[in-house]
């Protein structure tokens, strides 16, 4: 049988988990002494029949009385045990086993010979299954039969013999008590244990709905953020768009020829609106990468392109601040590379406007070829100027959004601080990587590595 | 077709000066309309060589005037510019316009465009 059939057998369906325990375990004995009576039961019989005749007729007739008799009584308290709560089965279990003990042999060997030992069976049983006290109870009860047996046959009762049961109870109610004193702490260590995880439960269960909220309002707040810079932008861009087209229409004499002074004036006006423009348009694409909605379009295309728009975008500028702007083609560069060219534009313009912005003498260099052996399968644009250069500690704030290096730079030098944060993440959007090499004195490097098309790898 | 016409379907009046200006320096003769539901009539009579094409107008949109000029086949040789200021629609139109300009578009920028488009080069200049 598996214990877990067995298991079934023996519980018994109760709220109180004392009251199961004990009942259980008045099940546990029921089953026990059970099955030893139906082993003597046995056993007798065996010898009865055995040609040695070992046992006595009467005895064997005695034996198989009280077993028979003792069977019945144990399935009685077993269906009670089942059915009431309480201690009604438990008690007479013990009545029924005590009885059965002083019938189970002749009365002097049950009052002072080999019997009499077993009545402390009962005893030791009455603390687990009744009260830890209950032992002392059935020590009296016992006393009684006894004396009572032992007056019947005409013999002093064995003094002895009783004070040993007592003996028996006192140890018995010592470690039942103790047993139920450590339940019943276990039992207040679960409570407050069972406490604990469910105040903690709710504690964490009102944290989780907080962070939801909170979470909630930052999306909200994310949401709105987009939509308030890309409109920002759009009216922002609509008016500087139309203060740069009449300047233009002025400039170029459609509304009549213009003074000289007029038209330097105009050319503020252009050179500061485009200045504006361009850094709405930097907050634009900071907020298009910050919502994912920037997509690339990649084509093929010949680096020399990249570097003859770079010139006409970027020479003027150079060339105003009395900087050399020189370009190199290595001539293993891949023909044609691949990617979005007004992005890679971008990052180019960007990555040579930010070195013209801080190189005060000497020029910029910019260097397309093969990357180094690090990038094995890739192409690099490098930006080098002989500027002030980047100290350590600098380096990782210069693609910060909205981070300037060095504060004094700030008002001479324009730009809210976006146009390296957009080229770092451009660069990764597009699966490639910028290196920052700079040294305090000895001017800054930026190099961007892109990957190159499959059919144009080589191994290395 | 007037190959001498531009229409420009754009609702900021300080734009559409601009845009017709500049396509006036590229010989054009212009036409300005502010308004969404006022093009797509005027659009019924006539079929100019260019149109430069605002998105947000009022009553009916950029994007729906587009679709209707794609659809006749009367507007089989014109030309539409976008002209707007959201990059995403810029992305989503760049296959059904013949050219997205994003704002600000420069005086000089749309000039030069449009005269490559201009009635007395248009033969020479198809391929653009």
């Amino acid at each position: 049988m598996k214990p877990g059939v067995l298991n079934k057998w023996l519980d018994v369906p109760s709220t109180d988990p004392d009251d199961a325990r004990r009942r259980k375990l008045l099940n546990i004995l029921l089953v026990g002494t059970g099955s030893l009576i139906v082993v003597t039961l046995l056993v007798t019989g065996l010898l009865a029949t055995s040609p040695l005749e070992s046992i006595s007729q009467s005895l064997f007739r005695l034996i198989l009385q009280g077993g028979v008799v003792s069977l019945v009584g144990i399935l009685i308290v077993f269906v009670i045990n089942r059915e009431w709560s309480g201690r009604i089965a438990s008690s007479l279990f013990l009545l029924i086993l005590t009885l059965a003990i002083a019938f189970s042999d002749e009365p002097r060997q049950v009052v002072e010979g080999r019997s009499v030992f077993l009545f402390t069976i009962p005893i030791l049983m009455a603390s687990v299954v009744l009260f830890p006290w209950a032992s002392f109870a059935m020590a009296g009860v016992t006393t009684l039969i006894v004396a009572r047996m032992a007056v019947s046959i005409d013999i002093v009762p064995p003094l002895p013999t009783m004070l040993g049961f007592f003996a028996f109870a006192l140890v018995s109610w010592l470690s039942a008590r103790s047993l139920e004193n450590a339940l019943k702490d276990l039992r207040a260590l679960n409570r407050e244990l069972d406490q604990r995880v469910e105040d903690r439960t709710r504690e964490l269960r009102r944290a989780n709905r907080q962070l939801a909220r909170a979470n909630e309002r930052l999306l909200e707040l994310d949401r709105l953020k987009s939509r308030f810079v890309s409109m920002v932008s759009h009216e922002l861009r609509t008016p500087l768009g139309a203060i740069q087209g009449f300047a233009e229409m002025l400039r170029a004499g459609i509304y009549g020829s213009l003074s000289e002074k007029q038209d330097d004036a105009l050319q503020r006006v252009q050179r500061n609106t485009k200045r504006l423009l361009n850094i709405v348009n930097d907050l634009l694409d900071q907020a298009r990468i910050e919502a994912g909605e920037l997509s690339l379009h990649p084509e093929p295309f010949s680096p020399e392109v990249l570097v003859e728009d770079l010139r006409s975008t970027m020479g003027v500028l150079a060339e105003q601040k009395g900087l050399s702007l020189t370009v190199e083609i290595d001539e293993d560069t891949p023909q044609p590379v691949y990617g979005d060219r007004e992005r890679l534009h971008q990052v180019l313009v960007n990555l040579t406007n930010n070195a013209i912005k801080f190189t005060d003498e000497g020029g910029i260099h910019v260097h397309i070829g093969r990357a180094n052996s690090d990038y094995s399968n890739h192409w690099a644009m490098a930006v080098s100027d002989t500027g002030p250069g980047i100290s350590q500690k600098d380096k990782e704030l210069v693609f910060t959004p909205f981070r300037r290096v060095d504060d004094s730079m700030t008002r001479e030098h324009t730009g809210v601080g976006l146009g390296l944060s957009i080229v770092k993440q451009l660069v990764e959007l597009m699966d490639g990587d910028i290196i920052l090499e700079s040294e305090l004195g000895h001017g800054s490097t930026f190099t961007v590595v892109l990957p190159l098309q499959r059919e144009q790898r080589r191994e290395s | 077709m007037n190959e001498r016409y531009a229409m420009i379907i754009e609702d900021n009046e300080d734009l559409a000066i601009i845009f017709a200006e500049a396509l006036q320096a590229a010989g054009f003769e212009t036409g300005i309309i502010q308004d969404g539901e006022r093009a797509v009539k005027e659009l019924e009579t006539t079929q100019p060589r260019i149109i430069i094409l605002d998105l947000h107008l009022p009553h009916v949109s950029g994007e729906e005037i587009l679709k209707g000029i794609r659809a006749d086949p009367r507007f089989e040789d014109t030309r539409v510019i976008i002209a707007t200021a959201d990059p995403r629609m810029a992305d989503m139109l760049k296959d059904e316009a013949d050219l997205v300009l994003l704002k600000p578009i420069s005086f000089g920028q749309l000039r030069d465009l449009a005269s490559r488009l201009a009635p007395e080069k248009t033969a020479s200049s198809q391929s653009e």
